[in-house]
């Protein structure tokens, strides 16, 4: 019967079909050997998807590892961590700073004083004729130049909100008559200037002056509007450090095009825009001014001093004759859009971008992968891969299956994982510290946080090494305070909190908290309770609440545990400062400006110092580090500032993770030395354990290297 | 029966008018932001956000924001919020991925039901039958990720070769027959996964009504005449069996576009599914709201089919 043959032949058929295409699939060893393209190729994977390839719109971390790969910055950071020239091929620092002349101030032995005296007093403490500490004459001898900006008057508008209710601007027209101001070109960055300056000009010299006398405003104002606008509008004094880039001559984009002095100032003016929403904007807003000089030079005015704004030059440079407003007017007429609302944020570019670095966009399939080919006109020399390939796989399990099956050559590997993979002898692992790092936090305006003491038990009685080996299985280290571990801005020096339960429980006598009958810590018959709080869905967090809850019960405190959900918890807790302790992770950069997480004046609502703390040390040595652009003083700051906080220990400083990486063990570094021979290298990590470092160097070969044990 | 069609019609744009309304409503109501305008997210200022909640007019009332979407849609103009790229265009490339899965998959599943289902029938109550029910319940029961997560790490471990993606990268520059073949190995699996469920019920349907057809009278009257057992099964019993899956037929249709989550994301395949759900998370309202309109269009067409298929196949049935 016919229907029976066909219904049991036909699935027969198919499956056998689908079966049979596994012979034509090659298996790990072939891919490598019998094709030799493969071993130019480099294949990785990422979970998510890029979401725009345009270095100064994109904000997730896949669009941000294309970009890198396609543009590049004037700086970047090398082994050390130190920056290190680019597109730029050195740059300078120095100072413009400006005061003006306080014709009402007393200058001590001078008395009132117009421009021209000043000018020529300072000449002479300059020559050393005035008694001077050591401290004024560094701040003298570093002023090279000192001009007078003569007297003028000029118009400034504002738009101003009458009321809060209002709907309508109102035009506030400003006449300024500015005085006589004095500009001093120094060699290099000083902030204490004016400090210096003031003993030379008297203490109140510079904060007497009030610009409120200078303006003239056509409307009613409010005395504190008008405060408000001098001292914007006619700051006493005005730090202006300048960073002038020399760049690197002949440097091509992808279609051949010469890089220059434009492009760069392109970039900050499409960055600025506010048609194009950058999220970078507030990285920027400290530039006062880039101005191309010429071709091969470009300098940047800032508008006051802020050391971290330098590393925001590693943002790759975008090409301007593809995306200035010629080009966006032409490419909306052709898309049918309207031109006036037609941004850099709706160009085709963002899907095919066009940068200097060195690789080359090729293709992008959304949630499949987006390859780059080797730039061969790269300035470094073009890159040992001729491609390479960027694969989306939302899975982890199977990101690393594909690991296994040779069709990606890294693999991120999880906690529990790294003992094993990383002894198999087909690959090779890296491990480091990762940049953040988990903590637990006091509310200090709370008792009994507000108590030194009670903080340093907390701390003393939670054992960390277990929590590092049982819950991170090995994979953390201690930490002591807030900077990054790998820097040097950390403090090696402070030794991390011992486990002491005993030591905690005498502390917790000190402060007046002793065990009562039932075994809880009581002071004037109120029990020692709090509740220790953390968002839900992180379970290395879960297990470190139950652990510190344990422990803590352990010395008789009565805690009690919450998880919330993730918009809950920082809306209604966190925002608010309503809790009593929480445990919490800070992603940190490598700056070392800690400003906004740990100065007093970012401890109201909706700030991130929200466990309270506030010390008039860290603040000093806060701002400090901000504007120090020396690099040595900067680290002996931050020491300080480091030790500070570990002693206060506003938060039980746990520990940061490790990430590890496995790579095939077929690729290598291939480098040709001076005689032009190509030698092979095993791949080290930095000093600062970046692997990836010398990745322009890599190169996959057909089997295993063996390499003669370094001596 | 052209009055039906009328009828019918009309009745499905008033359906999918409501439809239209209730999810867009839901998702605007539901919790989280997209992540463009969340406050929580650290990389946008205030005045960012609400530059953003202009551009998506996420500012205006909710119904002027229903016709701007419809409109947009209608118009073929609605673009993701996510990249900017055309939501229609996206979609497009997205169901042309899916489509293999999908046609291998119910290719699967419907070639392979059929005689496991009829053999359950025929010897019921025998050692097959109850070791396919075994089965199937085993199947409808273990989640499809475990059996995917079970059925990838022992292929790549034992047979050292990838299955995930629509194709092995790096490839290079192969014979096609290669690369043909090479994309039928890693369609394989997921729509091996993707058909077990269907298989698993589709066969027990098919049992269930090859039994309830042949205790009919027809059925009997046949065997009494002396027709061939085989004829009795094949030719009476099982075309009358067949009657109702000629409507579950039209009821694939919306299947087409939901693609499947699950398996999508595992296997790292660009399908429908795996945008719809990155959109939801996103909450990429545009491409949430198409693909739902869309799927709401197919489910009501899909219906539409079913109801003049049958009439086309059973002559008993008037509308």
């Amino acid at each position: 019967m016919t229907i029976r043959k066909i219904l049991i032949f036909t699935p027969i058929l198919v499956i056998f079909f689908l079966l049979q295409s596994y012979f034509w699939v090659p298996t790990y060893e072939q891919q490598s050997r019998g094709n030799p393209n493969r071993l130019n190729e480099y294949i990785t994977a990422s979970i998510g998807d890029a979401s725009i390839l345009n270095p100064i719109l994109s904000a997730d971390s896949a669009s941000s590892n294309i970009n890198s790969m396609v543009f590049e910055g004037l700086i970047d950071r090398d082994e050390e961590l130190r920056f290190r020239g680019r597109l730029a091929r050195y740059w300078d620092i120095h100072e413009e700073a400006f005061f003006y002349v306080n014709e009402k101030a007393n200058i001590p032995g001078v008395g009132k004083a117009g421009a021209k005296k000043v000018v020529e007093l300072l000449k002479r403490a300059k020559a050393g004729d005035l008694p001077a500490n050591d401290e004024v004459r560094a701040s003298l001898a570093n002023i090279e130049e000192i001009f007078i900006i003569p007297a003028r008057e000029f118009l400034v508008t504002r738009h101003e909100k009458k009321t809060e209710t209002d709907q309508e601007d109102t035009e506030v027209k400003i006449k300024v008559m500015a005085p006589n101001r004095i500009n001093l070109v120094l060699s290099s960055v000083d902030q204490d200037l004016f400090q210096n300056l003031s003993l030379i000009l008297g203490k109140d010299y510079f904060s007497s002056f009030n610009g409120e006398n200078y303006l003239g405003v056509d409307q009613e104002l409010g005395q504190k509007k008008r405060a408000e606008y001098a001292k914007e509008i006619l700051p006493s004094t005005e730090h202006n450090p300048i960073v002038v880039f020399k760049l690197r001559p002949n440097v091509k984009f992808h279609d051949g095009h010469i890089f220059d002095a434009n492009d760069v100032k392109f970039t900050f003016e499409a960055i600025m825009n506010p048609k194009n929403l950058s999220p970078r904007v507030a990285d920027y807003e400290p530039v006062k001014e880039v101005q191309a000089v010429d071709p091969l030079t470009v300098r940047i005015v800032y508008k006051r001093l802020y050391s971290p704004a330098l590393g925001t030059w590693s943002m790759g440079i975008l090409p301007e004759h593809l995306l200035n407003d010629e080009t966006l007017r032409d490419e909306a007429n052709r898309v049918g859009k309207d031109p006036e609302k037609f941004s850099i944020r709706q160009s085709s570019f963002n899907r095919h971008p066009i940068g200097c670095g060195p690789f080359v966009f090729r293709e992008w399939k959304s949630d499949q992968y987006i390859t780059l080919n080797g730039f061969d006109d790269y300035w470094e020399g073009p890159p040992n891969y001729k491609r390479y390939i960027y694969r989306i796989i939302p899975d982890l399990l199977t990101q690393e299956m594909e690991f296994y099956a040779g069709t990606i050559d890294s693999y991120g590997v999880q906690p529990h994982q790294v003992q094993r993979l990383q002894n198999d002898p087909k690959y090779q692992g890296f491990s480091g510290l990762s940049l953040g790092y988990t903590y637990i936090g006091y509310n200090m305006r709370r008792e009994p946080f507000d108590d030194h003491r009670v903080r340093m038990a907390l701390s003393m009685a939670i054992d960390v090494d277990k929590i590092i080996k049982y819950v991170l299985h090995g994979q953390g280290e201690r930490i002591t305070g807030p900077f990054v571990k790998q820097t040097d801005y950390y403090n090696h020096g402070i030794k991390p909190v011992p486990y002491d339960p005993e030591g905690a429980l005498k502390l917790l006598e000190e402060a007046g908290w002793k065990r009562n009958k039932e075994g809880w810590l009581e002071r004037d018959g109120k029990r020692l309770q709090f509740t220790l709080i953390t968002n839900s869905g992180n379970d290395l967090r879960k297990a470190i609440l139950t652990i510190a809850q344990g422990a803590w019960k352990q010395i008789g405190i009565d805690v009690r545990t919450d998880l919330l959900e993730w918009a809950v918890f920082i809306q209604e807790r966190v925002d608010k400062a309503d809790f009593d302790a929480l445990i919490l992770g800070w992603l940190m950069g490598i700056e070392p400006d800690l400003y906004q997480i740990w100065h007093s004046s970012q401890t109201n609502p909706y700030q991130l110092n929200f466990v309270g703390f506030r010390n008039p040390q860290a603040d000093d040595l806060i701002i400090k580090i901000r504007r120090e652009y020396n690099y040595g003083r900067q680290v002996a700051y931050s020491h300080q500032l480091h030790e500070i906080i570990a002693r206060e220990k506003p938060y039980t400083f746990l520990y940061v993770t490790k990430w590890t990486a496995v790579l095939d063990k077929k690729i290598v570094i291939k480098e040709t030395d001076s005689k032009g021979n190509v030698v092979y290298k095993k791949i080290k990590p930095t000093k600062t354990g970046i692997y990836t470092f010398h990745f322009n160097k890599w190169i996959k070969l057909p089997e295993v290297p063996s390499f003669a044990p370094e001596g | 029966m052209l009055s039906f069609i009328g009828r019918s019609i009309i009745q499905k744009i008033i359906t999918l008018f409501f439809v239209s309304v209730v999810s867009f409503l839901i998702i605007h109501l539901a919790p989280g932001k997209p992540s463009q305008v969340d406050p929580l997210n650290p990389k946008f200022t205030p005045e960012m956000v609400e530059r953003f909640r202009k551009e998506f007019h996420l500012d205006k009332p909710l119904y002027i924001q229903y016709i701007y979407f419809y409109r947009d849609l209608l118009t073929g103009k609605t673009v993701s919020w996510k990249d900017n790229q055309s939501v229609l265009k996206k979609i497009w490339e997205r169901f042309l991925n899916s489509l293999p899965l999908f046609i291998v998959g119910t290719i699967l599943t419907w070639t392979l039901s059929f005689p496991i289902g009829i053999r359950s029938a025929i010897f019921r109550g025998g050692l097959y039958d109850r070791s396919s029910t075994f089965f199937s319940y085993l199947l409808i029961s273990i989640p499809g990720f475990f059996f995917a997560y079970i059925l990838i790490i022992f292929v790549v471990t034992r047979f050292h070769v990838p299955v995930i993606g629509m194709e092995t990268f790096g490839l290079g520059a192969s014979s096609w027959t290669h690369m043909v073949m090479d994309r039928i190995w890693h369609l394989l699996l997921p729509s091996v996964l993707g058909a077990t469920g269907g298989i698993a019920i589709l066969s027990r349907y098919v049992r269930s009504q090859m039994l309830e057809v042949e205790s009919q009278d027809y059925v009997r009257t046949a065997r009494a005449k002396g027709v061939p057992e085989e004829q009795v099964l094949y030719k009476h019993a099982l075309r009358n069996a067949l009657l109702p899956f000629v409507t579950m037929f039209g009821l694939i249709l919306p299947g087409l576009i939901g693609g499947s989550v699950i398996i999508e994301s595992i296997f790292s395949w660009p399908g429908m599914g795996r945008m719809a759900y990155e959109a939801i998370l996103a909450r990429d309202y545009p491409i949430i709201l198409t693909v739902n309109f869309i799927s709401a269009v197919l489910v009501l067409a899909g219906t539409f089919v079913s109801d003049v298929l049958y009439m086309v196949v059973d002559p008993r049935i008037r509308l």
